[in-house]
């Protein structure tokens, strides 16, 4: 089980025990590199005999005795420990990144959402990492953008939100696959009583295009 | 009972775990559907018949103590039925209208008035922004 974590930007994600973390304080890719390099999984093969003379797996893979099935177990979990490292990579990117505003808080929050998802199910893999990717690449593609609340979705994905006045409302999901969708709330200039509602699907690079017409960069960017 | 209309007057509560709260504030992916969820998961406050709002929380506080593993920044969300059924019905696009029914959960953890907002869908972030505007009342899920 995860150790109690605090998330702090500076510190590394907690995600198996201490004893495998890497300097605390410290978070660079060489940590990540040691950190991966540090983490063997739990693949120890043992069995004994119990007194039906039936097999008993007491550590490593239960119930599992097809050796393809095996390799497929080792695959999946290589797989999560190389999404981990770039998980992690993408945060320290955005914290050490020059360009990008409030990279400092950005990457915080990021670590803090990561933590307590996987609080929420230790299994997960706390925040979908092309989704992650995705809004990393959003920041760098608009170095200007005021810091934004950011949520994560029931499935993890990146959600973040730019509030105005408590009338002016810019959300934007960044889904794994490169798109993104927005909801944009704005008042109706005509109707300061009425709201006009937009939403849709576009990719990051043509989110800017799509949604500057409506006024919303003037209020999300410095 | 199972399948039973929740009245309009009526209020549900909503859990928001940890990483839907920003600032200390619910953000709209609380009321987000998570993949192969066919309602959002909500407890009907009126069928718990207890005196007060927040002996319904603490009833509530109780019950998902025992089901969950409650985030230290969770909270629990205060909507009315017909609020949220009138906001989505006249401002979302499609003129969804919401459903809110009975649906009580019984095992290991009895959680007799749960209920469930239906007919949303999994890219309805608009609605779950509408909602977000109708959440009347938040508490912590710890005391």
């Amino acid at each position: 089980m995860p150790e109690a974590s605090t998330a702090y930007g500076d510190k590394f994600i907690d995600y198996y025990s201490a004893g495998r973390q890497p300097h605390p304080g410290v978070w660079s890719p060489r940590d990540i590199q040691n950190y991966c390099e540090s983490y063997i999984p739990e693949r120890k093969y043992v069995t004994s005999v119990n007194t039906e003379n039936s097999e008993v797996y007491t550590r490593g893979w239960p119930d599992k005795k097809d050796p393809f099935t095996q390799a497929d177990l080792l695959d999946s979990e290589e797989d999560r420990i190389q999404q981990l490292i770039q998980i992690q990579q993408l945060i320290y990117q955005i914290k050490t990144s020059p360009i990008i505003l409030y990279r400092e808080r950005i990457a915080n929050r990021l670590v803090t959402l990561f933590n307590d998802a996987k609080e929420e199910d230790f299994a997960n893999l706390g925040i979908v990492v092309g989704s992650l990717r995705n809004f990393h690449n959003f920041f760098q593609l608009h170095t200007d953008l005021k810091c934004a609340t950011i949520s994560l979705t029931p499935d993890n994905n990146i959600y973040a939100s730019w509030r105005v006045d408590q009338k002016k409302v810019f959300s934007v999901l960044f889904l794994p696959n490169g798109d993104t969708r927005f909801v944009i709330f704005k008042p109706n200039d005509l109707h300061p009583e009425r709201q006009i509602r937009i939403s849709g699907t576009t990719t990051t690079d043509m989110l800017k295009a799509e949604v500057a017409p409506h006024g919303v960069w003037d209020w999300i960017s410095e | 009972m199972k399948g039973d209309t929740i009245p309009d007057q009526h209020h549900v509560a909503r859990l928001c775990d940890n990483k839907h709260i920003d600032g200390g504030f619910i953000q709209a992916t609380a009321f987000m559907l998570r993949s192969g969820e066919e309602s959002l998961s909500v407890n009907w406050l009126e069928f718990l018949n207890c005196s007060c709002r927040e002996s319904e929380i603490d009833e509530l506080r109780n019950t998902y103590s025992r089901k969950l593993k409650l985030g230290a920044k969770a909270k629990i969300a205060v909507l009315t039925v017909g609020e949220v059924r009138e906001k989505v019905l006249t401002e979302s696009p499609d003129r969804r209208n919401l459903k809110a029914l009975h649906d009580p959960q019984y095992g290991t953890v009895n959680d007799p008035s749960h209920s469930g907002i239906y007919n949303l869908k999994h890219d309805d972030e608009l609605i779950a922004e509408l909602i977000l505007e109708t959440v009347q009342e938040t508490y912590p899920t710890r005391k």
